[in-house]
C-alpha cells in the first residue's frame, strides 16, 4: 500500500491539533534544523506572542516579499539589535497592561557575535523577553562564514581547511555561561533531535518572569554538507558525543542536564558532515586534530557529569522514544 | 524565494505607498523543489513473513497494546480461525524472525496470540460476517482437520456454501491427539465448534473412499478442497522382525484420547524423533509407565548440528521439555535388533547412527562395532505417517503426496484442490492453517475466473530500516509454566498471559513496516507538510503528505522508527 486518500489539505490544515507558528510554503532549504526548530519553538510557546527577528536565514526564508509564513505578530530587526528592538515591545506591552509574550529569534550570527551587546543589554535590564538563539554554528545566510559559534576544526569559507589549518582554530564560545553569568533566572541549550526536551524548555523559560534564554542547536544540511535526510540524525551525534551538551542554567548555575546514555566517537559525528572532512583524512594533522575535538568533547563530558549510571527516562536515549498513538509529544 | 517567478501575478495588494498587506506564504508551493517523494508504505513484516498461518501480526499487537482486544481478536481471525490452539501448539517461527530479538529480547506473539484466543472463548465472540456478497457456488472440503476447518472458513467468510466431510465422528483432525498438557480438548473443541457455527454443512463419519467418492463430490459441488492429511502408519519393522504386540505411536495416542487408558510398561522405547514420539514419551511417563527411551538417529532439535546431520522434528522447547520431566533421548541412535523371547521384546541392541541430509533425501547410516543393549518391554515406533490412497488413488499416481499446481489444484486436476498434510510441506498445525487459507484463496480465484498474483510475496523489512533511536530497552514477557515437579499430570503447562501484562508485551512491538502512529513525521517535518488525519472521519489513514509543500529532504522516512515512509522517485 503506497498511496494515499486524495484529502481536502487546506480544511485539513485548520483542524491539525497543534499551533502552527510558521506555515508551510516557506524557502527553507531541504531539511533545514532552523525551520524545525522555530516551529516547535511557536508550538510550545503558542499563539499569544509576538516575535523580533534579527536578520538572518529564518528572516529571509519566512518572508519573501510579499508573502509571510509567520502565524504570529512579527517584526524584522536589523542584524544587531533584536534584543533592543523585542525589549521595546515588551516594555511597551507592559505599558499597556497586556500579557502578550515576546520572543526574540535570531542565529548564531545575531546572538554569539554581532547582537551579543544589545542581548547583554537586555539581560542586564531584566526585560521578560525569551531570546531564542538557533545555532547553526556559522554565518549560513551569508555563504558559510564562521561565527563565534562554530566548533573548533569546522570549515567554513573563512576558516578553511588545508594543509598549514584544519578549519577553524578558535574554540566555540561557552555562550550559556556568559548569558547565564548574567544573573538570569533560566537559560538552556536543546536540540532538535530532542523535540519534546525542547518544548518542554520553551514552557519553562515562558514560566518564569525576567529574561530568558534558550540556545538551539540546529543543523543546517548546506553548511554542514550533510545530507537533508539526516538533519535529525547528525543533531542526536552532537549531544551522544557530548560536543553540545544539553543543560539548564538557573542564576548561573548549572541545575540539570541530559545524561548521554550511550557515548559516541566524535568521528561518526564528523562523517556525514562536509565541514568534518578534512580530519578524517589519514594524516597526522588531521589525525591529531580530530583527537583535539575528541578531547573538548570529553572535557564536557567531564565538566558537566553527562554520563549516565543507569538508562533513564531523560538521558539521551530515553527523552525522545516513541509511543504508539503519539503521546509522547505531549 | 524566488522559484515562482512565472506565476501570475500575486493576489496580494499593494497598497499606495508600496507597502503590502502580507499574503501567506502558502501561495509558494515548495513542493516543486522535490526529486525525491516519501510515501506512507506498508512493508511485510518479519514475523508475519515467518508465519505460516499467514497472520498480520504487528496489526492485532496495535489494537491489543491500544486496548482494543476485540479488534485484535478480529485482525487475528482474519487470517487464522484457531488463535487458541495455534498459540499453544506453534513452535512460533514468528519470535525467531522477530526484529526486537536482535535488539533486546524477542516478542511472546504466541503469549498474545493465545491470549487472544482465550478471551474470545470466554467472551463468547463470534466470527466478523461475510467479507462479500454471499455467492451460489458450493465447495466440498474433505478433512475437517486445521486445514480443512481453515479452508472451509475462508470459503464461509468469502461466501461460498461450504460442506464439510469428516470420517471420523467429530472435527480436529490430527489436534485431537495432542495431549491436554498441551492442548486441553476443551480448548479446541470450542474452537473448532465456534467455525462449524459459521454455517457450514459438516457431514461426520463420511470417509472418502467408503462413503463418498470424489466423482460424487465432482458432480455435486463446483469445486473440491481435499484435506484428507496423513492417516497411514509408516511400516516398521526391524530386519522383518516384530514384536506380536506392536503399537504404533499414533494409535496409543488416540487410544488415550478415546479410551483414558494406556498400558504401564516398566520400561518403554518410543521410536521416532517427531513430536508423535515426544508427545507419546511424555504421555507414558505421565500414565504410569516408569521408564521411557526414545530412540532416534537424528540430533536434539535447536542446537547448532556438527554441518548436514538431521535434526529431530519434534518442536524444540517440547523436547527440552520431556528432558526435564525424565524422557530419555537416545540420540544418534538406531535399533539395530530386536531381542524377543518369544513373540515378546525383552531388550533392544542400540548402534550408534546418524542421519544425513543430501539436498533434501535423508541419508540413515549405521556403524556395526558400537552395539549396546537396552533393556525393555516394549518397542512403539512413531516413525510418521503416509498419505491413505484410499479414494484418491487416481490423484496419488503412486506418489507419497498430493501434488499441487501453482494455481493451488491437483496436478491434472482442474476444480480438485488440496492441503495439508496430505500436500508437500509442513507438519506444524499453523502450517496446515496456512494451506487450507492458501486453498480457499485459490478456490476463490478459480470460481471468480480471477488473475491469482504467482510472484512471491514482497520481502520482510530488513532490521536495518528500524530508526532504533526512538525505541528503549524493555523487559520481556516471560510466560508461566508449571515447574517440573508439578507437571505430573495433564494439566496444562503453559499458562495464559494476564490481561495487563500482555497489552505491556504487546506494546514492545516495533511494527516494523507498519505505523506506530507516533507522530515522528508530522512532529520532525520541517515544512509542515505531514498533516496528522488520524481519528478525521472519513480519512482511514493516520497522516498524509502535503505534496504541495514537501521538499523531498527525506528526513521523516529516516526518522520513522518503523520503517513506514519510503522515499520513491517523483514520478
Amino acid at each position: 500500500m503506497s498511496s494515499q486518500p486524495s484529502v481536502d489539505t487546506t480544511a485539513l490544515r485548520k483542524l491539525q491539533p497543534r499551533f502552527s507558528g510558521i506555515e508551510s510554503g516557506h524557502g527553507a532549504c531541504q531539511g533545514c534544523g532552523q525551520a524545525l526548530a522555530a516551529r516547535l519553538v511557536l508550538e510550545a510557546a503558542g499563539p499569544d506572542v509576538i516575535v523580533a527577528n534579527a536578520t538572518g536565514c529564518l528572516e529571509i526564508f519566512t518572508t519573501p516579499w510579499p508573502q509571510s509564513a509567520w502565524n504570529v505578530p512579527w517584526i524584522h530587526s536589523l542584524f544587531e539589535n533584536v534584543a533592543a528592538v523585542a525589549a521595546g515591545i515588551e516594555v511597551a506591552l507592559r505599558a499597556q497592561g497586556r500579557t502578550t509574550r515576546v520572543l526574540a529569534f535570531a542565529g548564531d550570527g545575531g546572538t554569539f557575535d554581532i547582537g551579543f551587546q544589545a542581548l547583554s543589554g537586555m539581560l542586564e535590564r531584566n526585560h521578560d523577553v525569551l531570546f531564542v538563539c538557533f545555532d547553526n554554528e556559522a554565518y549560513m545566510n551569508t555563504g558559510i562564514q564562521r561565527s563565534g559559534s562554530t566548533p573548533h576544526g569546522a570549515w567554513t569559507n573563512t576558516s578553511p581547511a588545508g594543509r598549514v589549518r584544519q578549519g577553524k582554530r578558535h574554540f566555540k564560545k561557552d555562550l550559556l555561561t556568559i548569558i547565564s553569568a548574567h544573573g538570569i533566572p533560566y537559560a538552556a541549550t536543546a536540540s532538535v533531535a530532542y523535540p519534546s526536551d525542547l518544548r518542554a524548555k520553551v514552557r519553562r523559560a515562558l514560566d518564569v518572569s525576567g529574561p530568558s534564554f534558550l540556545l538551539l542547536h540546529s543543523p543546517c544540511p548546506l553548511g554542514w554538507g550533510h545530507d537533508s535526510a539526516q538533519t535529525i540524525s547528525v543533531d542526536r551525534l552532537a549531544v551522544e558525543t557530548g560536543l553540545f551538551p544539553i543543560l539548564e542554567m538557573e542564576r548561573g548555575k548549572v541545575v540539570s542536564s541530559m545524561k548521554i546514555r550511550n557515548p559516541r566517537p566524535v568521528r561518526e559525528y564528523a562523517l556525514p558532515q562536509f565541514r568534518f572532512r578534512h580530519l578524517l583524512m589519514d594524516t597526522p594533522e588531521a589525525r591529531e586534530e580530530l583527537e583535539h575535538l575528541q578531547a573538548l568533547a570529553d572535557a564536557n563530558i567531564e565538566r558537566y557529569d553527562l554520563l549516565s549510571e543507569a538508562p533513564g527516562p531523560r538521558d539521551s536515549g530515553g527523552a525522545d522514544t516513541v509511543r504508539r498513538g503519539g503521546s509522547r509529544w505531549g | 524565494m524566488g522559484i515562482d517567478k512565472e506565476r501570475p501575478a500575486s493576489p496580494v495588494r499593494v497598497n499606495a505607498g508600496g507597502f503590502a498587506l502580507p499574503g501567506t506564504s502558502k501561495a509558494n508551493h515548495t513542493g516543486s523543489w522535490r526529486l525525491e517523494r516519501p510515501l506512507y508504505a506498508t512493508s511485510p513484516s518479519p514475523c508475519h513473513g515467518a508465519c505460516p498461518a499467514h497472520e498480520e501480526i504487528p496489526v492485532y499487537l496495535d489494537h491489543l497494546a491500544m486496548d482494543r482486544p476485540r479488534q485484535a481478536w478480529e485482525a487475528l481471525v482474519a487470517a487464522n480461525p484457531l488463535p487458541a490452539v495455534t498459540g499453544r501448539v506453534c513452535p512460533h517461527p514468528c519470535e525467531t524472525s522477530c526484529h526486537r530479538g536482535s535488539y533486546d529480547r524477542a516478542l511472546s506473539i504466541h503469549s498474545a496470540e493465545r491470549f487472544l484466543g482465550d478471551l474470545a472463548l470466554r467472551e463468547g465472540w463470534s466470527y466478523p460476517g461475510l467479507d462479500g456478497e454471499p455467492r451460489e457456488e458450493a465447495v466440498a472440503v474433505v478433512g475437517a482437520g486445521p486445514a480443512g476447518l481453515s479452508c472451509a472458513y475462508h470459503l464461509r467468510r468469502a461466501g461460498y456454501r461450504v460442506t464439510l466431510f469428516e470420517a471420523l465422528p467429530e472435527a480436529g483432525g490430527t489436534c485431537r491427539i495432542i495431549p491436554d498438557y498441551r492442548l486441553p480438548e476443551e480448548i479446541l473443541s470450542r474452537e473448532v465448534e465456534r467455525i462449524l457455527a459459521t454455517g457450514i454443512d459438516f457431514r461426520p463419519g463420511q470417509k472418502l473412499g467408503r462413503d463418498i467418492s470424489l466423482e460424487e463430490l465432482e458432480e455435486g459441488f463446483s469445486a473440491v478442497f481435499l484435506a484428507p492429511g496423513r492417516q497411514k502408519n509408516r511400516s516398521y519393522s526391524v530386519d522383518h522382525a516384530l514384536p506380536g504386540d506392536l503399537h504404533h505411536g499414533l494409535d496409543l495416542l488416540r487410544e488415550w484420547r478415546n479410551v483414558g487408558s494406556l498400558p504401564r510398561w516398566e520400561r518403554a522405547v518410543v521410536v521416532g524423533g517427531g513430536n508423535t514420539a515426544v508427545d507419546l514419551a511424555r504421555t507414558l511417563l505421565r500414565t504410569g509407565s516408569r521408564e521411557v527411551h526414545v530412540v532416534t538417529d537424528e540430533e536434539l532439535p535447536g542446537r547448532p548440528s556438527p554441518t548436514g546431520r538431521g535434526t529431530m522434528p519434534a518442536i524444540a522447547r517440547e523436547v527440552a521439555m520431556a528432558l526435564e520431566e525424565g524422557v530419555r533421548i537416545h540420540t544418534g541412535r538406531r535399533i539395530g535388533r530386536l531381542i524377543l523371547r518369544e513373540d515378546r521384546v525383552i531388550a533392544v541392541e542400540l548402534l550408534h547412527a546418524l542421519k544425513e541430509m543430501e539436498g533434501e533425501a535423508p541419508v540413515h547410516r549405521a556403524f556395526t562395532g558400537t552395539e549396546t543393549i537396552l533393556e525393555t518391554d516394549a518397542v512403539i515406533p512413531a516413525v510418521g505417517q503416509e498419505v491413505d490412497p484410499a479414494g484418491i488413488g487416481r490423484l496419488l499416481r503412486n506418489r507419497p503426496f498430493l501434488s499441487l499446481i501453482p494455481t493451488g489444484q491437483v496436478e491434472g486436476e482442474r476444480r480438485i484442490f488440496a492441503g495439508g498434510d496430505a500436500s508437500p510441506g509442513g507438519g506444524l498445525v499453523s502450517q496446515a492453517v496456512g494451506s487450507g487459507h492458501h486453498g480457499a484463496r485459490r478456490i476463490d480465484a478459480f470460481l471468480r475466473q480471477k488473475e491469482l498474483s504467482l510472484e512471491s510475496p514482497p520481502s520482510p523489512i530488513p532490521f536495518t530500516s528500524l530508526n532504533l533511536a526512538y525505541f528503549v530497552e524493555r523487559p520481556a514477557y516471560e510466560p508461566r509454566e508449571l515447574p517440573v515437579a508439578a507437571r505430573t499430570g495433564f494439566s496444562e503447562i503453559e499458562s495464559t498471559a494476564p490481561a495487563d501484562l500482555i497489552r505491556t508485551e504487546a506494546d514492545r512491538c516495533f511494527s516494523c513496516g507498519h505505523c506506530l502512529e507516533c507522530d515522528n513525521c508530522w512532529t520532525l517535518c520541517p515544512d509542515g507538510a505531514v498533516l496528522r488525519t488520524a481519528g478525521i472521519p472519513g480519512i482511514p489513514v493516520p497522516y498524509v503528505f502535503d505534496y504541495d509543500y514537501c521538499k523531498g529532504c527525506g528526513l521523516c522516512a529516516r526518522e520513522c522508527p518503523s520503517g513506514h515512509i519510503r522515499m520513491s522517485p517523483e514520478p
